[in-house]
């Protein structure tokens, strides 16, 4: 199955539900996807067209919106499923019904963006330490880090 | 009576250190859970603030084993965005390094492996051959660990004719001890009893859990980016897909194996195809606005990494996702219904980094709470205390 092949059979068997599909580069397709449609588009993804291993999901903060990538992949191509959701109201619907090997990517993605995964199997930290503080996101572009001031132990108190 | 114990989390190698926790019953695991962020270093939001060609040093220190597989997938990408192709010799000698890198990584393994089973000998053995690889690596590149090969539109070194005919002697040289290794694995039953229906992961659960690499190959997934994906050169360069179907740690040495066999083939190949010409033609700094995916096949499996560009020289996002994590799902099932004994040959053939194999164990009674810390050398000399009773599984056959 070539690139376009590939794109005409996602537009049948999505119909309504696929938005943009674009193709810029050999084996890369790009699918735009509206957030209540997301499980439902990947569960025919998987099915129907094979695409059953999810490399990783990234996310991006564009200032008002975060847009979450899910890099899926079959032995053809790469396609890179993109949803939107607002900054204000991070809710994210959780993929791991349909692919239970994303449950990693998407505790990554609680932590670094603050967004919140529903139905989650599993939603405890991953990478960050469990003193960390609540509300602090590092993944988000107006993060900045400051390194907190350091404390010799016994030192002299200035 | 049900034991918990955690296992890690000093690790001090790996961008992915990592922290086990078994629950016990008896000797058969009955869960484990999963851990990470102890060698969190923020490198995502570094990238950010880092100009493209930084951001290729930076990402080469991402791992200390496969650090050029993170150089040369983040190159791909970046050349995509700056749209600047790189010419032929260097990416035959880019791909070159990253052949000669899956082997020193393989070989790596393979002694781990004999170790982890109590067959020491055999880790002394491919340890002294790692050093041929690791030879050439440095007679290419001049370091033995980060290459630093890679540059924006090519590599930063050719090599001359005598490095050529040096490195095709070194091979042939490995090539040779590598068959010996296969004899010896087929001549040697305690250790294929040993590999033998250990860590058991069906192809079903391998597909649903994502897992990649050896890993997926010793499942029966055929699943390399190199075949389904060709980036570089390797859609002209005739290998093979090595995979096996005995979803155990066997099937994963046997993966391993048969790689290096197939990447001594590449590398000839690679060698005297090389064509003539620059090996690096001048990159731009700034990407127009826009992104991309790269993927590539590590020595542990497929490495990802997408790029956005924002138009200036720093990319807006990076994105990294190295292949070990890709394979933690996965070894939590593998754990599951094994027995403790196993844990130090099970989480080895993932091949998450050799500075795992010595770390502290603590073990914790559930019921008083009361522990003891237990280094990893004598859980391994429980290990084989264990095995050396009990009976050896007379009907496993190497399978080469």
């Amino acid at each position: 199955m070539n690139d376009a092949q590939i794109m005409e059979r996602i537009k049948t068997l999505l119909a309504e539900k696929a938005g943009e599909l674009t193709n810029p580069f050999p084996r890369r397709l790009y699918l735009k996807v509206e957030h209540p449609n997301l499980t439902a588009a990947m569960a025919v993804l998987k099915d129907s067209l094979g695409f059953v291993h999810v490399s990783t999901i990234s996310g991006v903060d564009l200032g008002e919106n975060f847009e979450i990538l899910y890099h899926l992949a079959n032995e053809y191509a790469n396609l890179n499923v993109r949803t939107q959701i607002p900054k204000s109201n991070p809710h994210l619907e959780s993929i791991c019904g349909v692919i239970p090997g994303a449950v990693l990517y998407e505790r990554e993605l609680q932590d670094m963006f603050g967004i919140v995964v529903d139905h989650i199997p599993d939603g405890r930290r991953l990478v960050l330490p469990d003193d960390w503080p609540d509300g602090q996101y590092p993944l988000r572009k107006d993060w900045t880090y400051t390194r907190p001031e350091e404390k010799i132990p016994g030192g002299k108190t200035s | 009576m049900r034991f918990t114990i955690p296992i890690g989390p000093q690790h001090p190698a790996l961008k992915e250190p990592i922290s086990l926790r078994m629950t016990l019953e008896g000797e058969v695991i009955r869960d484990a859970d999963i851990r990470l962020g102890y060698n969190h270093r923020g490198l995502e939001k570094l990238a950010e603030s880092k100009t493209y060609l930084q951001n290729i040093y930076l990402t080469e220190r991402i791992c200390g084993i496969c650090s050029h597989s993170h150089s040369t997938c983040f190159v791909q990408a970046a050349e995509q965005l700056l749209e600047v192709e790189p010419p032929r010799r260097g990416v035959y000698l880019r791909y070159l390094v990253a052949e000669l890198e899956r082997i020193h990584s393989h070989l790596l393994w393979l002694g781990v492996a004999g170790h982890e089973a109590g067959f020491d000998s055999f880790f002394m053995y491919t340890w002294r051959d790692r050093e041929v690889v690791m030879d050439i690596l440095e007679r290419i590149s001049g370091n033995r660990v980060h290459y630093a090969i890679n540059t924006l539109g090519g590599v930063r070194r050719d090599i001359d004719e005598a490095q050529r005919q040096n490195i095709l002697a070194s091979l042939s040289v490995l090539r040779q001890r590598s068959e010996y290794y296969l004899k010896i694995g087929a001549n040697e039953p305690t250790f294929v009893g040993r590999l033998a229906g250990v860590g058991y992961l069906s192809k079903e659960k391998a597909v649903a859990l994502c897992a990649v690499g050896p890993t997926a190959r010793a499942s029966d997934i055929s699943r390399d980016v190199r075949k389904d994906d060709p980036y570089g050169m390797y859609a002209e360069v005739p290998f093979e897909v090595c995979s096996a179907q005995s979803c155990d740690v066997l099937g994963r040495t046997v993966v391993r194996v048969k790689e290096l066999m197939q990447s001594y083939n590449i590398i000839e190949f690679l060698l005297k195809n090389l064509p003539s010409g620059p090996v690096a033609v001048r990159s731009p700094r700034r990407a127009k606005p826009g992104e991309t995916v790269a993927r590539y096949e590590a020595p542990r499996g497929e490495n990802i990494h997408y790029l956005k560009a924002n138009g200036t020289d720093k990319p807006e996002r990076l994105k990294v996702r190295a292949p070990t994590l890709g394979n933690y799902a996965a070894t939590i099932e593998m754990l599951k219904s094994g027995f403790v004994a196993d844990i130090p040959l099970i989480f080895a053939a993932i091949d998450p980094c050799i500075c795992c194999a010595e770390r502290v164990v603590t073990l914790v009674d559930s019921r008083n709470g009361e522990e003891s810390v237990v280094p990893m050398s004598r859980l391994r000399a429980m290990a084989e205390e264990r095995y050396r009773r009990a009976p050896v599984k007379k009907d496993a056959e190497w399978p080469l």
